[in-house]
């Protein structure tokens, strides 16, 4: 077993509850140990770092600092957001020793243990495409998902900037394709799959928002797809909640209602294949009903 | 003479796909390439060659041939790049046919040569020149600019306007009034200038709807732009000098605002309060429908009890301690560009590439001609 810190972000301590009970359930059999983060706060989701990059900045370092307290070598994510704002973070500090002394000082002054950089920030993903966590993956996805068929959606920020994340080439990304597969899934490829879901601008600008989200729906519904699937519980809250809203607006414009498209985060989809818990899977709290996908499973 | 003292070069067969469009007669067609080359090319190169020798007719921009300029931005397989930037060394050994074809997000003219008015429009509505704040020095005399100040605009100043974080920035695609990725980066350039007096004023104008606010911070520009510009962190520092600056009207500000709020009290975001908060009571009155269908999904979580971080008075205290040290605004993010900037050093001493051995999938598929993003001309269809 591999020790990982776990950091849940705040999207699945609250509303993607689903997302946190199927990883805590789905570790084990993949070959990580989940330690708990108690005192770590939210990233600041990309906001904070517009709109007070300094706190940004200390506030990561707060999360890196309680990571590298428990003793792994890792801190995993489960969100893109998370995943590159502690990753910068994380770059910022291990470059420039003044800056992280800086950092430091402050961190001690409020009671918080230095951070050395001894953390390395990875996507849960990451740990499963590739590897070790591979191969325990395939041989635990052994239900399969008979064929199933999935559009992988990847999402912004676990590919781009490359520079800070550099798992793979954001253009030509491999790795959820390769857990569908290996999962018996059938891939089902779309240009979108690399492009925005929208959520950072989702209450702020809406209609710009839609006018993304709906590239991976549509293309995904083009391309036969049962279902999406994505590392991203933003991408997820935004594909998966928006499609009403694309809808409202196609009823206005007189078209028809899109092919309701079900949504999946990624440890749901291995989950699935590994056989959990309904009690873990939590399908139930999607907006779009995972029925047909499930019942297309058990035939 | 010349054959005797120097070697032949060698030369690689080199393939290509162009898609070809006409905006007049709305004619467009995909069409392959061969032509012999020497293996120093550049995809520049190839198009010059290809004029030259098999078809003049082809249409493309360029000038300074060594990344300067900025006319020969173009697609390669649905990226955005500059042609006299890109070798056809390793393409070809990969045996790799690439698809050509014009940048995104601004109408096609002919062929690979797009229509650069809107961009020009946008570069305009910044003001890109200087408002000096300052009174003329007494004769003799100058005002110098300390290499720390002019740190701050180093990277945004290297822009050479050639288009391709625009061609590739997917806010622009859903929405084409906004200010987009290039445009804001020069506006940074001058915000940040210590010899620029309208910085306030510069601030609010790019503040309005189709500004800093609107940008869903994608990274596609980041990814795209040759010269390391980084327009996604110039906006974020655009955001950050204007929440400084207390103009903070705009939702995405507001919005901003509530996750700095919540780190401090609870230590994670209160998701049922950032409607109210970013959008106003009356907008969270007329979305009550969708949030209602959300609460029964537990997507919308009840505000009490809220689950609350351990010791979330560290993180009151670590934010009362940052704003009395006097990094507020762009500074926070320019403070960390010297440890980026290394980054790409490392990755490669470390050897750390990404694995891309045993890929699967969506590989394979995605160089494929026929599924490329973007590979088609996306604006200016005929149809
Ligand atoms: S990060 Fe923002 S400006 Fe840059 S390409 Fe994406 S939406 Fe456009
Ligand atoms: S920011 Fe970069 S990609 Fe965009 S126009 Fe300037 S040089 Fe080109
Ligand atoms: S020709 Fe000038 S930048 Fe390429």
């Amino acid at each position: 077993m591999k020790q990982v810190a776990y950091y849940k972000g705040c999207l699945a301590s609250l509303s993607a509850k689903e997302l946190d009970t199927s990883t805590q359930a789905l570790a084990p059999k993949v070959g990580l140990a989940l330690l708990d983060l108690e005192s770590v706060t939210c990233c600041g989701a990309g906001d904070i770092h517009e709109a007070e990059p300094d706190y940004y900045l200390h506030l990561n370092a707060r999360i890196l600092a309680y990571a590298e307290a428990t003793g792994s070598d890792t801190l995993m994510t489960i969100c893109n957001v998370c995943t590159l704002n502690l990753r910068q973070a994380d770059f910022m500090l291990k470059g420039d020793d003044a800056l992280r002394e800086r950092v430091n000082t402050n961190l001690r002054a409020v009671g918080v243990p230095p951070y050395s950089g001894a953390v390395e920030v990875k996507h849960f993903l990451w740990l499963v495409a590739d590897g070790e966590g591979f191969e325990l993956l395939k041989a635990s996805a052994h239900k399969g998902l008979k064929g199933i068929k999935i559009a992988p959606f990847y999402g912004c920020q676990i590919l781009r900037p490359s520079k800070l994340l550099g798992f793979e080439d954001p253009d030509k990304p491999w790795s959820l394709e390769r857990i569908i597969e290996a999962c018996g899934g059938e891939v089902v490829d779309y240009p979108a799959k690399v492009k925005c879901c929208g959520f950072p601008i989702i209450q702020a600008r809406e209609d710009t928002a839609l006018g993304e989200l709906i590239q991976p729906i549509e293309q995904a519904i083009e391309g036969g797809a049962d279902a999406i699937v994505t590392p991203c519980p933003l991408c997820h809250l935004s594909l998966d909640a928006w499609q009403s809203k694309l809808n409202a607006q196609r009823k206005k414009e007189g078209v028809d209602p899109l092919q309701p498209m079900p949504i999946m985060h990624l440890a749901q989809l291995i989950g699935v294949a590994a056989g959990l818990e309904d009690s873990e899977l939590k399908f139930r709290r999607h907006v779009v009903s995972m029925k047909p996908v499930l019942e297309k499973l058990t035939v | 003479m010349e054959a005797a003292t120097q070697p032949r070069e060698k030369t690689m067969k080199v393939k290509v796909k162009i898609w070809r469009y006409d905006s007049q007669t709305g004619e467009r067609a995909l069409k392959e390439y061969e032509i012999e080359a020497p293996e120093w090319v550049t995809l520049l190169d190839i198009l010059d060659l290809i004029k030259d020798q098999q078809d003049g007719s082809l249409a493309y921009r360029k000038s300074c041939r060594m990344m300067i300029c900025g006319s020969c931005g173009m697609r390669m397989d649905g990226a955005a790049v500059l042609a006299c930037k890109t070798r056809m060394y390793d393409i070809v050994q990969a045996g790799h046919v690439p698809v050509i074809s014009a940048m995104g997000n601004l109408p096609i003219v002919k062929d690979l040569v797009v229509d650069m008015d809107p961009f020009w429009e946008k570069f305009k509505a910044m003001k890109p020149w200087l408002q000096p704040g300052y009174e003329e020095p007494p004769e003799g005399k100058e005002y110098r600019v300390s290499q720390e100040r002019m740190n701050v605009i180093h990277k945004e100043a290297l822009c050479i306007n050639c288009g391709c974080c625009v061609s590739e920035c997917n806010a622009m695609e859903s929405s084409p009034e906004f200010l987009g990725p290039q445009a804001l980066a020069k506006g940074m350039r001058f915000v940040g200038d210590a010899r620029d007096g309208a910085t306030v004023e510069r601030l609010e104008d790019y503040s309005t709807e189709h500004g800093i606010w609107e940008c869903t911070r994608c990274y596609f520009c980041n990814e795209r732009c040759p010269k390391g510009v980084d327009p996604r962190d110039a906006i974020a520092k655009l955001g950050a000098e204007a929440v400084n600056e207390g103009i903070d009207r705009d939702m995405g500000a507001k919005h901003a605002k509530w996750f700095i709020k919540s780190t401090e009290t609870t230590g994670w975001l209160r998701e049922t309060e950032l409607v109210p908060k970013t959008q106003g009571v009356i907008s969270a009155i007329s979305q009550m429908k969708f949030a209602m269908g959300l609460a029964v999904k537990g997507k919308v979580p009840p505000p009490f009890p809220p689950h609350v971080a351990e010791n979330v008075d560290e993180a009151r205290g670590l934010h009362k301690l940052v704003q009395q040290q006097g990094r507020q605004g762009y500074e926070g993010i320019v403070q960390g560009e010297r440890s980026l900037a290394r980054l790409d050093h490392h990755l490669r001493e470390d050897g750390e590439v990404p694995p891309s051995e045993g890929s699967v999938g969506g590989m394979g598929s995605l160089t494929s001609a026929d599924i490329t993003p973007g590979e088609e001309p996306t604006a200016g269809k005929a149809d």
